[in-house]
C-alpha cells in the first residue's frame, strides 16, 4: 500500500515540477509596448509695457524687443529620442493700440536657427484689451529641428512707437509635448 | 535557453506574500522548520546542512498581475493590457523579491535534552508598492489628468541585502510543552528605504490672474530615500566592489540585532498548537550612510521673459538658471549622513494541529511512558497562520494543510493558502530521509505549473541535510 500511494504521490510532483511551463503567451511582443504620455507645460511668459516700445533718454522709438533663454531641455536626447508632435500655444493680450509681429526664433548651442514661427498680434486698446491666440503644430521632420535647439529668441516688433502710447501687451503660452517611450 | 528565460521572465509577475513557507512550518522533518519557529519539536539529535545547499529560497512575485494578463495571447493588444493593469492595479498592490541562501546549518541535542542549532544565511528582500498615480502620469501624462493631485505618498520602497548569523536553543517541558528562542545577528549589505512619503503634484489651469496658462505645483513633498551601503559602492566606480561586499557580510557593515521566538503546546494527544514571532529586531545603520530629503511646496509657471534693455554684447539674464535655481531653493534634496535604525519585517507563524491515524516508531504501539504528549501519528490536518509587517501595515496569509508520513523515508505535506490576492494556491512538499541525508523540496501554487503564466504565486525551497539519530 506504502509503495502505491508513495511513487504515483513522488511521480505527480515530478511531473508537475518538470511540466512546468509557460505557454500561450508571446513575450516578443515587448517592443510592441509603447508608452505615449502627453505632457502639458508652460513656455514663456511675459508683460511689456507701451514704454518698453520707446527710448526715453533719447526720444527715439525701439521698434523690436528681443530677449533669449535658454530651453535646455528641449535637445535633452532622451527627448530628441521621444518627441513626436509639440503644440505650441500662445495667447497674447494687448492693452496698446498697435499690432506687433512675435518671433520665436530657436537656436541650437552654436546659435544655429534650427525652427522658427512667427505671429501677427492684433491690435487692442487699454480700454479694450484685444486676444490673440496662435497655435503652432510641429510635427514629422520638423520635431527633428525643434530638438536641436536649446534656446529660443523671442522678438516683438512694433511698427511705430512715440511717448504718448499706453498699455500693456502680455504673453502666456504653453506646449503640448506628445512623446512616444 | 529561450524557454528557460521566458520562465524566469514570467516569475516577474507572480504574486504572493514573500517569506511566507507555509509548507515548511511545522514540517518535523525538515531541520529548517527550526528557523520558521525555533520552539517547533526536534526529532533528530544532530543535523548538519550540505553548505550552500540546506535551503534555497526563491520568491518573485507581484500582486494583482500576472505574466499571462501581459503577455497572453490576445486580440488586445499589449500597449491597451498593460494600460487596462495601469488602472486596475491598486496602490495597495505590490512588487516582491525574496530570496534566501543557507550558507551553515548545524544542530545537536545534548545530554540535557536541549536542542542548540545556528546558522548563517544570506538574504535579499525587496518590496515596492505600485505608485498608481505615478505610473498614471508616466504613461498618460498629465494633460488628461488637470486638476487632478497625484499622490506622491503612494512611493514606498524598501530593499535589503544582509548575512544573518543565528544560534538558537530548543527544549522540551515536560511532556507538553517545547519552547525555543533564536538570537540573531544581522550584518547589512545594502539597504535603502523610502517609506511615509507625502505630497502630491497637480497641473491647474490658471485664470487671468494666473502668470501663465498652468500652475504645476508641488504640494507639501515630504519624501525621504534612506540608504545605507549605496555611498561607498558608488563612489568606488566598480573597483573593489566585491571585496567591499564580502567585508561587510562578515560584520564590516553595518550591524543588527533581533530574537525570534516560539513554542508548541500539546492540548491533547491528538490536538497541538504552536505559534512564533521571527526578526524581533532592528538593524543600527550608522557607517556609510546617506539619507536624500526632499521638501517643500513649488508652483512652476514657466520661464518669464523681462526683455532688459541690453549693451551691445551684453547678455540677458540666465532664466532658465535661475528657474533650476530657485526649485533647487523651493524644493531641496539635502543628503543627510546620520545615523537611523530600521525595524527588520516582523513576521508571526501560529498552528494548529490534529493527528490521526496509525502511530509512527517501530513497536507501533502507544508510548505509555510519555502520557499526556503528543503521539507521533501518520497524519494530520490543521490550520495556520502568517503575517509579516510591510511598510503599509501587515500582509496576512491563512492555510489548510494536510500532512501524511507515506514511507518510514518519505513525508509530505500538502497546502491550500488564502492570502487577500489568490484563494487558489496549492502547494505541496515532500522530505525524504534516506539514512543519514535528509532532502526536502516545497512549492506552491502547483496549479499553476501547467502554466506559470498564469501564476500570481510562486515560491520554492529546497536543501539537502544530514540528519543523525544517536538511537
Amino acid at each position: 500500500m506504502k509503495k502505491n500511494l508513495t511513487y504515483p504521490f513522488l511521480g505527480v510532483f515530478i511531473l508537475l515540477f518538470l511540466g512546468a511551463c509557460v505557454k500561450d503567451t508571446d513575450f516578443n511582443n515587448l517592443d510592441e509596448i509603447q508608452l505615449t504620455p502627453v505632457v502639458e507645460l508652460d513656455l514663456i511668459y511675459f508683460n511689456l509695457s507701451a514704454q518698453d516700445f520707446f527710448d526715453e533718454n533719447t526720444s527715439n522709438p525701439i521698434l523690436t524687443v528681443r530677449d533669449t533663454t535658454a530651453i535646455r531641455f528641449l535637445d535633452d536626447s532622451q527627448i530628441q529620442e521621444s518627441l513626436k508632435r509639440a503644440d505650441f500655444y500662445f495667447r497674447f493680450t494687448n492693452f496698446i493700440p498697435r499690432e506687433f509681429i512675435a518671433d520665436f526664433q530657436f537656436l541650437s548651442e552654436s546659435n544655429d536657427t534650427t525652427y522658427t514661427t512667427q505671429t501677427l498680434v492684433t491690435q487692442g486698446s487699454p480700454q479694450a484689451p484685444v486676444v490673440t491666440e496662435f497655435e503652432q503644430v510641429v510635427e514629422g521632420d520638423d520635431v527633428l529641428l525643434l530638438t536641436q535647439a536649446s534656446k529660443v529668441v523671442v522678438s516683438v516688433t512694433i511698427p511705430s512707437s512715440d511717448a504718448t502710447l499706453e498699455g500693456d501687451l502680455n504673453l502666456k503660452s504653453k506646449t503640448t509635448y506628445y512623446l512616444e517611450l | 535557453m529561450q524557454n528557460l528565460l521566458t520562465c524566469l521572465i514570467s516569475l516577474w509577475v507572480v504574486t504572493s506574500i514573500a517569506q511566507n513557507k507555509q509548507i515548511l512550518y511545522g514540517f518535523e522533518e525538515v531541520p529548517q522548520s527550526l528557523l520558521l519557529n525555533p520552539g517547533s519539536k526536534v526529532k533528530q539529535d544532530i543535523h548538519f546542512g550540505i553548505p550552500f545547499f540546506s535551503q534555497i529560497h526563491l520568491n518573485i512575485g507581484s500582486s494583482g498581475i500576472s505574466a499571462y494578463d501581459i503577455f497572453g495571447k490576445s486580440d488586445v493588444d499589449i500597449t491597451t493590457r498593460i494600460r487596462n493593469k495601469i488602472f486596475e492595479l491598486k496602490n495597495t498592490d505590490f512588487f516582491t523579491v525574496t530570496q534566501q541562501l543557507e550558507i551553515i546549518n548545524f544542530g545537536w541535542r545534548n545530554r540535557k535534552e536541549v536542542y542548540f542549532s545556528g546558522g548563517i544565511y544570506q538574504e535579499f528582500d525587496f518590496i515596492t508598492y505600485y505608485p498608481r498615480d505615478l505610473a498614471i502620469l508616466a504613461w498618460e501624462g498629465n494633460r488628461d489628468y488637470l486638476d487632478y493631485e497625484f499622490d506622491l505618498g503612494e512611493i514606498s520602497a524598501t530593499g535589503d541585502l544582509m548575512t544573518v548569523y543565528h544560534f538558537g536553543v530548543n527544549k522540551q517541558f515536560g511532556k507538553k510543552l517545547t519552547l525555543g528562542i533564536r538570537a540573531k545577528l544581522y550584518s547589512s549589505i545594502l539597504s535603502f528605504r523610502s517609506t511615509n512619503n507625502s505630497g502630491s503634484f497637480v497641473t491647474r489651469l490658471g485664470d487671468e490672474n494666473s502668470e501663465n496658462i498652468y500652475e504645476h505645483t508641488v504640494q507639501n513633498a515630504n519624501l525621504t530615500v534612506e540608504t545605507s551601503g549605496y555611498a561607498s559602492l558608488r563612489d568606488s566606480n566598480g573597483g573593489g566592489v566585491a571585496s567591499e561586499i564580502l567585508g561587510r557580510a562578515f560584520f564590516g557593515g553595518n550591524i543588527g540585532v533581533g530574537v525570534d521566538i516560539g513554542g508548541t503546546y500539546d492540548i491533547t494527544r491528538n490536538l497541538s498548537v504552536s505559534a512564533s514571532i521571527l526578526d524581533f529586531g532592528a538593524i543600527f545603520h550608522s557607517n556609510d550612510v546617506e539619507t536624500y530629503h526632499a521638501t517643500g511646496t513649488y508652483t512652476l509657471d514657466g520661464i518669464e521673459l523681462l526683455f532688459p534693455p541690453l549693451s551691445a554684447g551684453e547678455e540677458t539674464f540666465p532664466y532658465y538658471d535661475d528657474l533650476v535655481d530657485e526649485i533647487e531653493r523651493e524644493l531641496p534634496i539635502d543628503t543627510l549622513t546620520t545615523s537611523y535604525s530600521q525595524l527588520r519585517p516582523l513576521k508571526i507563524n501560529a498552528g494548529l494541529k490534529y493527528s490521526f491515524g496509525k502511530l509512527l516508531g517501530n513497536s507501533g504501539v502507544c508510548d505509555c511512558l510519555n502520557p499526556g504528549g503528543s503521539d507521533d501519528l501518520s497524519q494530520a490536518v490543521g490550520l495556520q497562520f502568517y503575517s509579516i509587517y510591510r511598510p503599509k501595515g501587515p500582509q496576512m496569509a491563512g492555510t489548510f494543510f494536510y500532512y501524511r508520513r507515506i514511507a518510514e523515508f518519505l513525508s509530505a505535506k500538502a497546502t491550500y493558502t488564502v492570502d487577500p490576492y489568490s484563494n487558489s494556491n496549492v502547494g505541496l512538499g515532500l522530505a525524504t530521509d534516506i539514512g543519514r541525508f535528509n532532502f526536502y523540496i516545497a512549492a506552491d501554487n502547483l496549479l499553476r505549473y501547467g502554466n506559470l503564466a498564469k501564476a500570481k504565486s510562486v515560491s520554492l525551497q529546497l536543501g539537502f541535510n544530514i540528519k543523525i539519530d544517536r538511537q
